[in-house]
């Protein structure tokens, strides 16, 4: 299946890109999709969201993920 | 609640109460300083997550009901660039008692804060 991978602000800074789509199963974590994505990613304090609600990093996203977004620390307001 | 994401300047809508039983409306705007961090800043760049965003103000407004019965809450948040001076977030509550009003209003902003995917950049 395919699935869209977002960063934002500083996370897409470090990464160097804001979108990718990538080939996974519904046993990819969150952290093996951007490892597989960014060869030296590190989550730091960052949050993920799978299809917008947040999850853990190391859960299987499931064979309904559509979005998995890294997101770091928010800052709205 | 309502909730808007908009690239435009703010303007809070007219005051249309929906019962006669509201006796209290709060509001707060928070305004884009020139100083963030010790540096003198011309604005702020804000980027969202905007389905996610949506979505996790609706959720802590749901939360934050229980606690604090309301009747009515809008929130406008700027997106894109915003000068200093301008605002960047507006919050209206409104209860029948102020009490609630204003403990949901204080809250939503700062669980805001915590959890809605929404970034400044200087």
């Amino acid at each position: 299946m395919k699935v869209t991978l977002l960063a934002f602000a500083s996370s897409a800074e470090r990464l160097g890109w804001r979108s990718r789509e990538m080939e996974a199963t519904d046993a990819d974590t969150p952290r093996t999709l951007f490892a597989r994505a960014s060869e030296d990613f590190q989550p730091g304090v960052a949050r993920v969201a799978v299809d917008c609600e947040y999850r853990d990093w190391d859960t299987p996203i499931g064979a309904s993920a559509r979005e998995v977004a890294i997101i770091p620390p928010v800052s709205g307001g | 609640m309502e909730v808007i994401l908009t690239n435009e300047a703010i303007t809070a809508p007219p005051l249309d109460l929906p019962s006669r039983e509201i006796g209290a409306c709060v509001e707060f705007w928070g305004i884009v300083r020139e100083q963030e961090d010790g540096r003198a800043l011309t604005g702020l760049h804000y980027e969202a997550y905007e389905p996610m965003a949506r979505r996790e103000f609706s959720r802590i407004a749901a939360e934050l009901q229980k606690k604090y019965p309301i009747s009515q809450a809008l929130v406008i948040h700027r997106l894109g660039w915003v000068p200093v001076g301008e605002p960047s977030l507006f919050v209206r509550v409104l209860a029948k008692n102020r009490g609630p009003a204003l403990s949901f209003c204080g809250e939503l902003i700062d669980l805001m804060k915590v959890a809605v995917p929404i970034w400044k950049l200087a």
